[in-house]
């Protein structure tokens, strides 16, 4: 599913050039459900944002189930955002003014959905993250366990093959994170490819596969068998 | 997405910040209110003065007088001051002319039993109230006939009328003007409008002109009204007349018609105000323009302050487009609510100056619709460059603003 060939990503940072990813190759395989480690810095929300089509690799090619993504529009990726992948954040990232259900419409609206059924199967939605009595409220009537619920509502709207989560207990406590791990192991087991940032092991664990990058490098990697 | 999700979407944001929303319509309200009141009231005064001059000349009637009467100032030797029987004559010769008239202005003393006032006295032909705009309110009119057989009638202006038979029925009764009895045959008001009303008092008495003339024989005729026939060129009849009498006179400006003069007055007025319109409404533009400024700054502090929104809303699937569009028709729904309330509210201004000072304010709605229009232009005009700023922002970039 997720192909990356030699990827180099150099930001500018006033005249500095600075690299942040030093030729990653990866591969992670349609339903693979896949976690990535490493310290502070070296690159893994970069990579997660290539991969996410929110940005593009400087150097090397990446391709999305075959196609190459520096090929296409920005009405295309666009379209990829809203179909194919959903984001979930370390600070949740939901709209602060609107509540949580208009906050899980919003992939809908923008996907063209009609006024009625967006309403209905965000409802659907915020039901199967056990939110269904929080709809009305706004995110700040939310505790974090329930943000970052509802958050995972909005990224499964419509009904994305691919998962990428960024750090999604990194300001939960523990016990509510392993409510969000399991979460998205549910997804995973219903078919979907997820890709979890973490710096918990026990986060990391729950993955069949960890990639630990150090300094923009893929230095290890570790397979579970289930 | 269609129009009417953005427009909900506009608002939903803009309920978010009632306050700042409210202010930013403010601009805009104030300019359109002003716009619309300056129109309704330049309007309404053009359409008063209009009525006056138009209600002080009856129609297809020439109203001639000596040069002297229409531009007060001291007679020169020999100047015309009155109209004689041969003055009549000549402009009875013309042909398209139905009939010639003449009034006699003066005061007397009225008086019935022992009750008397002073009074204008108004002394003309039969169709004297269409001259000077009398509405007859009980009785009637006297008639040709009475002009012609010298008859002693008259007709009362309502505060004359309440002055001398109090709350009594005049209509029949007898008043007496320079010792002749004269018999009244009705009641008239003069209408608000007319010029000649804020001239002349409102205490009056209006009289067969021959009976004037047999009541003061030393009273001058003051105006001749050449009553024209259906379908004749009245402008140019009423000019050929008048060189027909200035040469008459041996004098190229003892006569005037006093009907276009005041046409001319008001054609001079009318421009005035429409000046005057415009500039108030090019004021009211600017600060209409200062209003599209404000709410391009507030756009850009927006922009800024809802960078993270807008690198969710990328994340999520929106596209540049839906992005620009989502700013613009904000800050339009900003101005087109603005302008809305702006043109109630100038309507309600300019309704409020008609009652209080009876000026016929009134707002043709072509420019309460470009009023608006024009407001909501200003919002995607103003928008532009702030919506541009936003749809441009790289989505890495804005989801790591704080
Ligand atoms: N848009 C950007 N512009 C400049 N520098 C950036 C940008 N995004 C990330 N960086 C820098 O790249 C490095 C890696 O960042 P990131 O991928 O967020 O690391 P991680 O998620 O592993 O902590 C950091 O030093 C960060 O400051
Ligand atoms: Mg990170």
């Amino acid at each position: 599913m997720i192909e990356l060939h030699g990827v180099y990503k150099t930001y500018r940072v006033g005249d500095e050039p600075l690299t942040v990813l030093h030729g990653v190759d990866l591969r992670i395989e349609e339903g693979e459900f896949v976690s990535i480690m490493g310290p502070s810095g070296s690159g893994k929300s970069t990579l997660m944002h290539i991969i996410g089509c929110l940005d593009t690799p400087s150097v090397g090619e990446y391709r999305l189930r075959g196609t190459l993504v520096s090929n296409l529009s920005a009405r295309e990726l666009a379209v990829l955002r809203n179909r194919m992948i959903g984001f979930v954040f370390q600070n949740f990232h939901l709209l602060p003014r609107i509540t949580a259900v208009r906050n899980v419409e919003l992939p809908l609206l923008y996907a063209g959905v009609g006024r009625a059924e967006r309403r209905a199967r965000a409802l659907d939605l915020l039901a199967r993250v056990g939110m269904a009595d929080r709809a009305q409220h706004l995110p700040t009537a939310l505790s974090g366990g329930q943000k970052q619920r509802v958050a995972i509502a909005r990224a499964l709207a419509n009904d994305p093959a691919l998962i990428l989560a960024d750090e999604p207990t990194g300001a939960l406590d523990q016990r509510t994170g392993l409510e969000i791990i399991h979460l998205l192991r549910d997804l995973h087991h219903a078919g979907r490819t997820i890709v979890v940032i973490t710096h918990d092991p026990t986060v990391a664990a729950a993955a069949d596969r960890t990639i630990y990058i150090v300094d923009g490098q893929i230095r290890r990697e570790e397979v579970r068998r289930r | 997405m269609n129009a009417w999700e953005m427009i909900n979407m506009a608002l939903i944001s803009l309920r978010t910040n009632k306050l700042r929303s409210f202010l930013t319509m403010l601009g805009i309200l104030i300019g359109v209110a002003s716009i619309i009141a300056i129109v309704a009231i330049g309007n309404g005064g053009k359409a008063a003065v209009l009525g006056a001059i138009a209600s002080g000349s009856a129609q297809n009637t020439i109203q001639i007088v000596p040069r002297e009467l229409v531009a007060p100032g001291l007679p020169q030797p020999g100047q015309v001051l009155a109209i004689d029987e041969s003055d009549l004559a000549i402009a009875a010769s013309f042909s398209g002319v139905q009939q010639v008239n003449y009034t006699l202005y003066g005061t007397a003393v009225v008086s019935s039993g022992n009750r008397s006032d002073n009074a204008s006295i108004e002394a003309g032909p039969a169709n004297l109230n269409e001259l000077t705009r009398l509405r007859i309110i009980s009785g009637h009119m006297f008639s040709q006939a009475d002009v012609i057989g010298h008859r002693d009638v008259a007709v009362l202006s309502q505060s004359l009328a309440n002055k001398l038979f109090g709350s009594g029925n005049p209509i029949g009764g007898l008043v007496n003007v320079s010792g002749v009895p004269l018999q009244i045959v009705g009641v008239a008001v003069s209408q608000e409008t007319s010029l000649f009303s804020l001239f002349m008092g409102s205490d009056a008495l209006y009289m067969p002109a021959t009976t004037c003339q047999d009541l003061f024989p030393n009273w001058s005729v003051s105006e001749m009204d050449v009553q024209a026939a259906p379908g004749a060129n009245v402008q140019s009849l009423a000019q050929r007349i008048v060189t027909a009498l200035n040469i008459h006179a041996g004098d190229a400006t003892a006569f005037a018609d006093s009907s276009g003069l005041a046409s001319s007055v008001g054609a001079l007025l009318s421009k005035v105000t429409t000046i005057l319109t415009l500039v108030i409404g090019a004021i009211a533009g600017i600060a209409l323009l200062v209003g599209g400024v404000g709410v391009m700054n507030i756009m850009l502090v927006s922009v800024t302050e809802r960078t993270q929104e807008i690198g969710i809303r990328i994340s999520l699937g929106a596209t540049r487009t839906v992005i620009l569009l989502q700013f613009l028709v904000e800050s339009a729904t900003i101005t087109a609510i603005g302008g809305l309330a702006g043109v109630v509210i100038g309507c309600f201004i300019g309704l409020g100056i008609r009652i209080t000072t009876g000026i016929p304010a009134s707002v043709p709605w072509p420019v309460a619709l470009i009023s608006f229009l024009f407001s909501a232009a200003i919002g995607v005009i103003c928008g532009l460059y702030p919506a541009n700023k936003a749809a441009r922002l790289n989505p890495i970039e804005a989801l790591r603003y704080e």
